[in-house]
């Protein structure tokens, strides 16, 4: 599909005025013996109306090119790898301790600089993913849809080790992710990814409302669990005779409620910044779908080329115009 | 009558409409300072901001949906290379969504980014506003951007007696931009939900914090009824007040712009808060490519237009001389 377009289409509204060459010639009227005996001339009639053509499409084309005339961006749907995938974000201040659970001293970086630096990465890795961003805390908060802008992915993730609020509700971050991929209709193979360096007990209700959505959805869930060295892991069992509650091992009763989910779900614990890259490389391994994407062709300029037509019409004027005779006025019969 | 003198006016007009589309063809892109901005807007989220006291009389529009309107038509008003990041507002504190990012670029996902703020993210319900600025002031500091506050201006709960503005420590001017004031003049009661987000009518006037007994009594705590200086401080009665109406106040927010060096503006007199921003907020300079090819290819419209349009004109002067001669006869 082929479109042009103006990029000022007000300016159309002059194209009528293309039609002056044909109500009025460029030649110089002048007085001359009537020719009527001598009958029609069709090569004089061709070359009249041919001239009075070339001052029309010369002032239309002047006209489209102040216009603006352009071929239309065009969006080719091609076929690549790759996956939309929601980035749950945890925005809570613990992010902003470093991996040994310290406020990060000079040189260190803090959990979250060195996901946002990895995840950044791999964002950028991702040339035909859709990626949207949401962020948790206290509450959840929308922050992109689905896009391909990575100017504004890498704006939103550079946001993440501003200082966060207190709580971890991972619940309704959960939700509301699935709430964007739910807007976007396409086929594509979706993930979420969820970057967070604790967990909170989630509620019964939004379990019920999440596992009914997960069940509804074929939807790959990865845990990108930035663990504080010394504390304990995802899977550990809690230790003989401490009750193995929610409130008590949040993380391992999340955990366990992620396997519960019946979806493709897989954790990756990382204690230091290396761990991370690991395992987003291997995110970035799995997450490799057949995928539909659109790639837009930047529009094409064509005001030279209208240009380069009026150009060409005039010179066919100005020829008409030097072989002009000019009948001396008033000159004896 | 055939006039003559038409002859060498037209070859001269044909001629420069030559010229001046050859010029067209071969004039380079010029490079022009364009001055754009630098802006972190940030959205009041809080309860008040439910109240639909926006808009027209027959056709009012909640503040929080008039707010979003207003940053929308600025993401598309701003020049282009302007840059544009988004936060929120609750509580006392600011939260950053996105950093700025290119406004014509990213059109797309800022506005749709806007669109879907909603009051359900805020985590708290408290709303100091003075608080909130400072320390949203503070985050735009980081980014090294200017800001836009767009608030109601309602303390929840107030200020203590006598009404001092929290201390500001930043940096006044460092940081300019604007606050906007969202709501109308006249008080009108908050609207309030359930838990699960349906509206249950408004707030009542014990509902809400009326006034703020943290700090000292005022001076006049003394003539209140049941008062005792190690008690009652703030005498026995339970605050009466207004607090649980709401109105934009501007008096309040003049103050803030006042000791924070920002400049102020109410949107329900000035809507379009482009040229608010573009008397507020720091100017940067940046150089964009300019296409001026149309100039003179206007020129050569023009000129070529008279080569056919002229011969009419001539008529019709002539034919008005020749009325008016005929008339003199």
């Amino acid at each position: 599909m082929t479109a042009l377009a103006l990029s000022h289409p007000a300016v159309a509204l002059l194209l009528p005025l293309a039609l002056l060459p044909l109500l009025r010639t460029s030649a110089t009227p002048q007085a001359y013996p009537s020719l009527e005996p001598l009958g029609g001339d069709p090569l004089s009639a061709v070359f009249s109306w041919l001239l009075r053509l070339a001052g029309t499409v010369a002032i239309a084309a002047l006209i489209l090119g102040i216009g603006g005339l352009h071929l239309k961006g065009q969006t080719i749907t091609k076929t690549g790898e790759g996956a939309h995938i929601v980035l749950l974000i945890d925005r809570s201040s613990s992010m902003d301790n470093n991996f040994a659970g310290r406020a990060p001293a000079g040189g260190e970086e803090s959990k979250s600089a060195a996901a946002r630096r990895l995840i950044k990465d791999f964002i950028l890795a991702r040339e035909h993913d859709l990626v949207g961003v949401a962020a948790f805390s206290t509450s959840p908060m929308h922050v992109l849809p689905l896009t391909d802008h990575k100017p504004a992915l890498l704006a939103a993730v550079d946001a993440m080790d501003r200082p966060g609020l207190a709580f971890t509700n991972v619940g309704r971050g959960l939700a509301l992710s699935l709430d964007i991929h739910e807007r976007d209709t396409s086929a594509a193979a979706r993930a979420i990814l969820l970057v967070s360096d604790g967990a909170a007990v989630i509620d019964r209700k939004v379990q019920e409302t999440l596992r009914a959505a997960f069940a509804k959805r074929k939807m790959n869930l990865y845990w990108l669990f930035l663990r504080t060295a010394g504390t304990r892991g995802i899977s550990e069992a809690p230790p003989e005779g401490e009750p193995d509650t929610p409130q008590a091992f949040p993380e391992r009763h999340l955990d366990l409620f992620f396997k519960t989910l019946g979806t493709n779900y897989k954790a990756f614990e990382a204690e230091n910044s290396a761990a991370v890259a690991e395992a987003i490389a291997e995110i970035s391994k799995l997450e490799r779908n057949p995928i539909t994407y659109v790639e837009n062709t930047p529009r094409s300029d064509l005001t030279g080329y209208a240009y380069g037509l009026a150009l060409l019409c005039m010179l066919l004027l100005a020829l008409a115009k030097a072989a002009e005779v000019r009948i001396p006025r008033g000159s004896p019969a | 009558m055939t006039p003559w003198q038409l002859r060498d006016w037209r070859s001269m007009a044909l001629a420069s409409a030559l010229v001046l589309t050859a010029l067209a063809l071969v004039v380079p892109r010029v490079t022009v300072q364009r001055t754009v901005y630098n802006v972190m807007a940030f959205v009041d989220i809080t309860g008040s901001m439910k109240v639909r006291d926006m808009g027209s009389a027959e056709a009012p529009v909640e503040r929080l949906e008039a707010a979003k309107a207003v940053l929308q038509r600025l993401v598309g008003d701003l020049p282009c290379k302007s840059r544009l990041g988004l936060g929120l507002f609750t509580e006392r504190r600011g939260f950053v969504l996105f950093n700025p990012i290119e406004v014509c670029e990213n059109f797309a996902p800022i506005e749709q980014s806007i669109a879907n703020i909603d009051w359900r993210m805020g985590w708290e319900g408290d709303s100091m506003v003075a608080k909130g600025l400072h320390h949203a002031i503070a985050e735009t500091a980081l980014v090294d951007a200017d800001i836009i506050f767009l608030t109601e201006g309602q303390e929840a709960p107030p200020l203590p007696p006598g009404g001092a503005l929290p201390e500001f420590d930043g940096e006044r001017g460092k940081v300019k931009g604007l606050i906007a004031g969202v709501g109308g003049q006249a008080k009108v009661p908050i609207p309030r939900f359930d838990g699960e987000g349906h509206e249950t009518g408004a707030y009542a006037e014990q509902d809400v914090v009326q006034e703020n007994r943290t700090g000292a009594p005022p001076p006049d705590a003394e003539q209140r009824p049941g008062y005792h200086p190690k008690w009652a401080p703030f005498g026995s009665d339970p605050p009466t007040g207004d607090e649980h109406l709401s109105s934009v106040r501007t008096a309040h927010l003049s103050a803030l712009a006042a000791q924070t060096g920002l400049a102020y503006a109410g949107l329900q007199e000035e809507p379009d808060l482009l040229g608010a921003v573009m008397r507020a907020a720091h100017p940067h300079q940046t150089s964009v490519a300019v296409d001026v090819r149309p100039y003179p290819a206007s020129l050569a419209l023009l000129a070529l237009l008279g080569v056919y349009a002229a011969p009419l004109a001539a008529r019709a002067l002539a034919k008005i001389s020749h009325h008016k001669t005929g008339q003199r006869s």
